[in-house]
């Protein structure tokens, strides 16, 4: 993403801005910059007067919504805020962990770490939009049969990894299954299965 | 029990988990997910100091910032959080801060934004007190008292003395000894990492309290809110579904549960307190670091005579957990004593993280017993094989114990024989590597409650309180309650962690969800069988003794075409409800799975980087209930323990106290790219305790996995990492010594 205004008029540096109010109530425990014995208080002026919003159609799933954002939503936050599309998890919410991932014009991208501001125009696709009606896509398919939900919060990031993957690379070999899906995290260590249901669902299409 | 030998019919099968649907297309609503009307949303606020007095708090600046509800501190929020520790006082916010990340206050506001914004206008003074970091340090006399007992942790007879277990006579075993051998192992501390933060909701309806916890058991989560509140059990609500994982640090009700309530009732208004993963990182718990002196003694031959083990291990600055030590547990050992110091240090709670006190000390004492094989000249399969546990404590029979076998058929899988060399023997610049390790985990029967209701066209509702964090416990219920009951899987509806719907369920922790939820399911299940054949004996015009009921149908035993569906039989009964509540115990035997890892690794002996070849993982958990998620999460523990082996450490700065790497990134949890493809084998008898001759599962595959692995490295290099984790840096510097 390129520094300096964009489509919606926000800067990178005014998102930075209006996350700031929370990463600096973590900044204080995370860098030790608190000199110690002072009263610790941040003074964050205006913060929550400058907070600017935006109206902006989104289209996902194949469906227009018209949402009111503020400036430094993620997509993430208003895909399961607004839009009541909780299959998107939120892990960590710092471009970590890939429970967030979703399909942004064909592109599996962590949406914890896209402004809704920048989605005006794209297609995006999130693990409620695989299915046709009553039919599964053949990656949710073979996760269901290789067992590759275990707790199932990271499998629709694993999800829409393979699918992403499958849509450049209909026959990926193990090790490029392996690669593709090495921005999502599973911490019950599921790997092999989720591994395996890519790989069955290439062959099933 | 009698079922063990039959043939099953939905036993033992590769079953898709009942809600995997579900959770592939975004459907399953975890906590976090629920959107109450008119919520508020909550963040905490963290200590930045080790250890320091609170002697000055002005919320004034965040109560002013339109939106913010609420904010809770010490000053008004004295809230007891009992299942935090068990034996002495802690409260949801305490006084003094006791480590960077202990909470001091939580905000409620209409937004998350907010409520983050408001975090940073809270001012807080605090007094710096004096810390200790290391917990040897923590233990000398003049150093800081974090504890009013002081800092060897309370244990739970309510007084500070170490863990201390002995049998045999121990000076014998060493006077009987060949050789004896001293050495020192150290592990660190590491987090669960699951995937899904801390969250929870709650919410008041008329004096009653509902909360949507993430919580790995419903039924105690109910029993500590109710207490620390003081409400009955009859207005507690605990409320779990779906599970994003905890593996062992979401047992109970945790602060930010209380947390949660505490700020609904202040606004009247439900609240979702939800953790940062940094929060999730410092303010619960990870497990606990230890350092394990041996020493050892053993025959020409290997055979162990005594084993003493002299431990610290850093609990953090709460008790959550003992802080034991338990990797001897699968070795025969005539003569013992273990010393343990669990204590109180400035840092993060060492707590519980699957299978508590294993790993790191199946580490420890496994790397030991391969390196005393080395010095003796000895195969490493030799000295494991004989020196296996055959009978707890030297004396007590297990209720079954097949890790011979499971050493026999995991050797023979990777080819030990052929591929066993003398360490650094094998490879130029790259080394090959074979190892191997024990492990297991105890197996007890315990309280547990089921509900079967049988509908009127001969469907059902299996009732159990257990939540499911990913071990597919409801797949597992639903799977015993259609053999017990004897009707097809896709018949049995489950509804599942809800305290004021679902019985009583000990929660998943400890692997109890099996043998102790199990046995009630199928004691349900009986008791409804029971109460269908009375009805069937009037239609079918046989004794209701006689009658059988398998894949739907009734039928005589004598003879089977003698039989109605069972939707005929119970059409005019209304719901027929079967329920059991059962509480099993073990007198004079002992229960455990069973585990033998085998690692073939290969090392860059120029990068210090080392690749999983091969891993095989031979387990006897009994039989074995639903095939497809047994191995998952066989093969889900490995990678946990080579996360464990190889990269994983909370560091806290030396200095101030702070842990500089909490987050995913940098504590480096492993990734597609770093997990092997594991090869499970269950060595599959039944045992004749367990439901269905089941064992446990869950805990098992992590405890001999960091062992497994450093042992292979050793055979690789030569070298003995001693220490925790294996980092590239750690094998470069032990080949230049």
């Amino acid at each position: 993403m390129q520094e300096g205004k964009n489509g919606k008029g926000v800067s990178r540096r005014d998102f930075l801005k209006g996350i700031g109010g929370g990463a600096i109530g973590t900044a204080v425990v995370s860098t030790g910059l608190v000199k110690p014995g002072e009263v610790e208080a941040y003074t964050q002026e205006g913060l929550g007067a400058t907070r600017g919003k935006a109206t902006l159609n989104l289209k996902v799933n194949g469906k227009n919504y018209k949402v009111e954002v503020e400036h430094r939503h993620t997509l993430a936050e208003v895909l399961r805020d607004q839009l009541g599309l909780t299959g998107t998890k939120i892990g960590c919410d710092r471009g970590e962990c890939g429970a967030c991932t979703v399909m942004i014009n064909g592109r599996n991208l962590y949406s914890c770490s896209q402004l809704a501001v920048w989605m005006e125009g794209k297609e995006i696709l999130t693990i409620e939009g695989l299915a046709k009606g009553d039919k599964l896509d053949p990656v949710q398919e073979a996760f269901i049969e290789h067992d590759g939900p275990q707790c199932g919060f990271c499998t629709p990031g694993q999800i829409m990894s393979g699918k992403a993957l499958l849509l450049k690379k209909p026959n990926p070999t193990e090790a490029e299954v392996r690669r593709g899906l090495s921005g999502n995290l599973c911490r019950c260590g599921n790997y092999n299965r989720e591994v395996a249901a890519v790989l069955a669902a290439a062959k099933a299409r | 029990m009698a079922q063990a030998q039959k043939e099953f019919s939905v036993v033992g099968k590769n079953i898709p988990r009942i809600d995997a649907y579900e959770r592939v297309t975004g459907q399953a609503q975890y906590t976090g997910d629920i959107q109450l009307p008119g919520m508020l949303y909550a963040r905490v606020l963290r200590s930045p100091h080790p250890h320091a007095k609170i002697i000055g708090f002005d919320a004034s600046k965040a109560e002013k910032l339109p939106g913010v509800k609420a904010v809770i501190h010490h000053g008004n929020a004295m809230i007891p959080w009992s299942s935090g520790g068990h034996t002495h006082p802690r409260f949801i916010f305490n006084n003094p801060v006791r480590f960077v990340g202990d909470a001091v206050a939580a905000v409620a506001a209409t937004d998350r934004h907010i409520a983050e914004q408001a975090l940073a206008l809270i001012a807080v003074k605090y007094e710096k007190l004096p810390h200790v970091l290391d917990p040897n340090e923590a233990l000398k006399p003049d150093a800081p008292k974090i504890s009013t007992n002081g800092n060897l942790s309370v244990g739970k007879g309510n007084f500070s003395a170490p863990i201390e277990e002995s049998w045999g006579d121990l000076d014998q075993g060493f006077k009987d000894a060949d050789r004896v051998f001293e050495d020192t192992y150290i592990t660190k501390h590491t987090n669960n990492a699951q995937l899904e933060r801390r969250v929870s909701i709650a919410k008041w309806d008329a004096g009653k309290l509902t909360v949507y916890a993430s919580t790995q058991g419903v039924s105690n989560a109910r029993t500590d809110i109710a207490k620390d509140f003081n409400l009955p059990l009859s207005r507690v609500r605990i409320v779990c579904k779906y599970m994003g994982g905890g593996f062992g640090n979401k047992n109970q009700a945790q602060d930010y549960d209380y947390m949660a309530a505490a700020l609904a009732k202040v606004c009247g208004q439900a609240v979702k307190l939800e953790f940062t993963r940094e929060d999730d990182y410092i303010g619960m718990h990870g497990r606990w670091a230890s350092e394990q002196k041996y020493k050892i003694g053993v025959k020409k031959d290997g055979t162990i005579t005594a084993v003493s083990l002299d431990a610290v291990t850093n609990i953090g600055a709460y008790r959550k957990q003992s802080g034991n030590l338990s990797g001897t547990d699968f070795y025969q050992i005539p003569n013992f004593k273990k010393h343990i110091k669990p204590v109180h240090t400035n840092t993060v709670v060492g707590a519980n993280y699957r299978a508590p006190a294993y790993p790191q000390s199946v580490f420890g004492f496994a790397s030991f017993l391969d390196h005393i094989a080395h010095e003796m000249g000895l195969n490493p399969l030799d000295m494991f094989t004989k020196n296996r546990i055959q009978k707890y404590k030297s004396k007590i029979p297990f209720t079954s114990n097949y890790l011979d076998e499971c050493i026999v058929e995991g050797s023979k899988r990777i080819g030990w024989q052929e591929k066993w060399h003398k360490p650094g023997a094998l490879g130029d610049a790259k080394k090959h590597g074979i190892g191997m390790a024990l492990g297991g985990y105890p197996f007890r029967p315990g309280l547990g409650a089921a509900t079967i209701r049988v509908n009127p066209d001969g469907t059902a509702h299996l009732l159990v309180g257990v939540t499911d964090i990913g071990t597919g416990a409801k797949t597992t219920m639903a799977i015993i309650a259609a053999e017990a009951l004897g009707i097809p899987l896709n018949q049995i509806q489950v509804t599942n962690g809800d305290t004021d719907v679902t019985p009583y369920s000990v929660g998943e922790s400890g692997s109890r969800t099996t043998p102790f939820t199990g046995p009630a399911v199928i004691a349900a299940a009986e008791d409804v069988r029971r109460q269908i054949f009375a009805i069937a004996a009037g239609q079918l015009k046989v004794n209701g003794d006689e009658l059988d009921l398998r894949d739907g149908q009734v039928f005589a035993k004598a003879d089977p075409s003698q039989r109605m569906p069972l939707g005929r039989v119970v059409a005019r009964s209304g719901d027929l409800i079967g329920r059991a509540t059962t509480n099993q115990s073990f007198k004079d035997v002992e229960g455990k799975s069973f585990a033998a890892h085998f690692a073939e690794v290969e090392v860059d002996t120029w990068t210090g980087h080392v690749r999983i070849t091969r891993y095989v993982a031979a387990h006897d958990s009994g039989t074995i209930i639903n095939r497809l998620a047994a191995e998952s999460q066989i093969k889900g523990g490995i990678v946990q323990g080579i996360g464990m082996a190889f990269t994983e450490e909370l560091i806290t700065d030396r200095l101030t106290g702070i842990p500089i790497n909490p987050n995913y990134r940098d504590a480096k949890v492993p990734t597609h790219l770093e997990a092997p493809e594991v090869e499970v084998i269950f060595i599959e008898h039944p045992d004749p305790f367990g439901p269905f001759g089941g064992k446990v599962v869950g805990e098992p595959p992590i405890t001999p996995a960091v062992a497994t692995i450093a042992n292979a490295i050793f055979n690789a290099t030569g070298r003995r990492i001693k220490e925790l984790p294996i980092t590239p840096d750690k094998i470069l510097q032990a080949r230049q010594v």
